[in-house]
């Protein structure tokens, strides 16, 4: 042995400690998402495989980019060692590239750091953005469903749920059970956030530790739950939001409206048959409404489900079914629909997401909203000049 | 953007004022109609009581409707095409006036005497009760008291910034369209306006009384653009205007939906030769309205709003 041969000594280093630019180091984190995918060298046009996702060790997470991987035994969830890992920069955050040079197996949990959560900075609901981790967070929670869902060949019971504090509200998402109630006060270590439907969410599983503490200054799970109700230019402004409220006149329905066609598996609407995910399927009827609401500041689209627009159609599922046997075009059914609800104020609470296309609320309640015409008379006559 | 517009919710008078348009930037974006009262519409939200609805052009099958719907405050055109079948059906079947709720696109024509005239394109029509009516009037009297509010605050300190309006609540599509507003139409008399307002409260307090005949053209407004001049000749028929503007309708709905943005010339032809203008009379109205600087042919066979 000849200490030439030996290879220079190159630190381990926590994800939150990554600086971009700093020479090679070694890592050891979680893959907390992947997908593969081929770029195409432009000089050659040959492909070359890469796998891009997340990578997290519970102090931070980091986008990777890995070169030429292996074709298997990399997934969600793998933990490895990777030695030798450049460290670039992307829209001002660290990112890691594996390449030919590093060295990369897989390691055990038991390698990953250990994290004592008294060290991790205490944050607000406010200041949480997808991807943040290693934080700690105190929150009341002010509901919490259950819900099984399928990964894989797995069935698994979630817990959703809703927590806040003074500064806002966040969705939560727990894949452990941490027989969490509605009104309690936690102090949540080790979650992450990621972005869901738009929207940051809060995720904790089993790294994650939840502790009850004292409410102290948190707000009541009925003060979280609880709406004013908001211009729908500001609630553009804010990208949506768990808990909303707004009013509005509807103004238009978009496709697709009135009788819909459901996958029986995944619930998707089923064009000509044939689901986007399971093929061709015998879809199911159901009834929805894609509601145009707008207030003069801006609109919104509410996706009403097949109990809300049953009452405000005033017609049935079956009734609609029965008419669409008579006259089989469904885009009639639509126009009609559209018609009764043109013009009509609407309430609407919910959960609202934005995107490309505008902000969609995912409504819990639709209301009639009702004027008070003798007082908004008198509310506008007072603003009018007297006399002449 | 991809968001869709708004519907701004404005009198019958304010679409009558309203004299200015601003074409959107970027490609297929819509042509706003700005009003001297605060409001930059594409889309609009108006109540009323909807006349019968009669046709434009005169052989059956027709495919172009029109009505009048009157608020307190004035009247505008309401209309519809076969590209609105529902709400051209609205208007085909009603035999008497009633009050009703209409969402649309604000258009602007000036005719060859320089006179605008503002109609509303119909995307929906519903006949409501007098609640309801009165219901959306309030907010339509709200909108325009906020929106006159916003001006006065623009006119007397224009320096203001957008973000402290908005940390009021207040949009700033409405900050956007209130300094466009004092732009375009610097000398306006606002108190008039405001004045006029009060007839459509009476309404929303429930004053049944008979609907005040349509005023004669606005006089809260001056206009500030001289009509260009032009030589002396005699002025358009009635029946001359209507068919430019039923020309002007279908080169609108042609070029709406066409993937290019321009209208089809042949296809307009064809579309007024089925509402029986002929071809000749069609291409007449089409010189009368490149003459006037409402159309213009980049492309032979290609039109589009100048």
């Amino acid at each position: 042995m000849v200490a030439d041969d030996s290879p220079p000594v190159i630190p381990e280093v926590r994800l939150r400690d990554l600086r971009p630019g700093a020479g090679p180091v070694e890592v050891i984190g979680r893959i907390v998402s992947m997908e593969r995918r081929e770029v195409t060298r432009r000089s050659d046009g040959s492909r070359r495989p890469l796998v891009s996702g997340q990578l997290s060790d519970g102090t931070a997470s980091v986008r990777f980019t890995w070169w030429d991987p292996p074709r298997e035994g990399i997934e969600r969830g793998t933990i490895l060692r990777a030695a030798g890992v450049e460290v670039g920069e992307f829209r001002g955050r660290p990112e890691l590239t594996f390449t030919w040079r590093t060295r990369i197996g897989p390691a055990s949990p038991a390698e990953l750091p250990k994290v004592d959560s008294e060290e991790m900075p205490m944050r607000t609901v406010s200041a949480l953005h997808p991807s943040d981790e290693g934080f700690r967070l105190e929150v009341r929670v002010a509901r919490i469903t259950q819900r099984s869902v399928t990964v894989g060949e797995e069935r698994r019971v979630v817990f959703d749920g809703l927590v806040g504090d003074r500064t806002g509200a966040i969705a939560l998402s727990a894949w452990s059970d941490f027989a969490l109630r509605a009104g309690e006060t936690v102090r949540v270590a080790g979650g992450y956030v990621r972005e869901f439907r738009g929207r940051p969410q809060l995720i904790v599983d089993e790294r994650t530790t939840v502790a009850r503490i004292a409410g102290g200054t948190l707000p009541e799970a009925a003060e979280i739950l609880c709406a004013p109700s908001r211009s729908i230019a500001d609630l553009e402004d804010a990208g949506g939001g768990e808990v909303v409220a707004i009013e509005g006149i509807v103004v238009g329905l978009l496709p697709p409206s009135g009788v819909v066609f459901r996958c029986p598996t995944c619930r998707r609407a089923v064009t000509s048959g044939i689901c986007r995910v399971h093929g061709q399927v015998e879809g199911y009827a159901d009834l929805r409404a894609r509601i145009v609401l707008d207030d003069g500041t801006g609109s919104v689209t509410v996706s009403a489900g097949r109990e809300a627009t049953e009452v405000l159609w005033g017609v049935s599922l079956e009734q609609a079914k029965s008419r669409l046997r008579e006259q089989p075009d469904p885009t009639l059914l639509e126009e009609e629909l559209f018609e009764t609800l043109l013009g009509r104020r609407l309430r609407v609470k919910g959960s609202a997401t934005k995107d490309d296309f505008g902000v969609t609320v995912t409504p819990e309640s639709i209301e009639r909203g009702d004027v008070d015409l003798d007082a908004a008379a008198d509310e506008l006559g007072a603003r009018l000049p007297s006399g002449g | 953007m991809a968001l869709r517009e708004t519907a701004w919710r404005v009198t019958a008078r304010e679409l009558e004022s309203s004299l200015e348009e601003e074409r959107g930037a970027g490609e297929r974006a819509p042509t706003y109609l700005v009003s001297p009262f605060g409001a930059r519409m594409s889309r609009v939200l108006v109540t009323g009581t909807l006349s019968p609805g009669e046709p434009i052009g005169r052989d059956e099958p027709t495919t172009f409707w029109r009505a009048r719907l009157s608020d307190p405050t004035g009247a505008v055109a309401v209309t519809a095409g076969s590209f609105q079948p529902r709400a051209m059906a609205q208007l085909r079947s009603a035999t008497a006036s009633r009050p009703a709720i209409v969402v649309g696109r604000a258009h602007l024509y000036r005719g060859r005497d320089g006179v605008a005239n503002v109609s509303v394109r119909a995307e929906g029509v519903r006949s409501v009760g007098e609640t309801e009516e009165r219901g959306v009037l309030a907010d339509i009297v709200r909108h325009t008291l906020d929106r006159l509010d916003l001006l006065e605050r623009l006119e007397k300190d224009p320096g203001v910034s957008e973000e402290a309006l908005r940390a009021e609540g207040i949009p700033g599509s409405w900050i956007r369209a209130g300094r466009e507003g004092l732009r375009r139409y610097p000398n306006v008399d606002r108190a008039a306006f405001r004045r006029e307002l009060r007839s459509a409260v009476r309404r929303v307090a429930g004053d049944s009384g008979p609907q005040a005949p349509a005023p004669s053209p606005p006089s809260t407004v001056t206009r500030t653009r001289a009509p260009p001049a032009r030589p002396a000749s005699r002025p358009p028929t009635a029946a001359e205007r209507a068919e430019e503007s039923l020309f002007l309708d279908f080169v609108d709905e042609i070029s709406e939906v066409s993937a290019d943005g321009y209208a089809d010339l042949k296809e307009v032809i064809l579309r007024t030769t089925e509402q029986g203008l002929g071809s000749v009379r069609a291409e007449a109205a089409l010189n009368r309205l490149e003459e006037e600087g409402v159309l213009e042919e980049p492309i032979v066979g290609k039109l589009r709003r100048t």
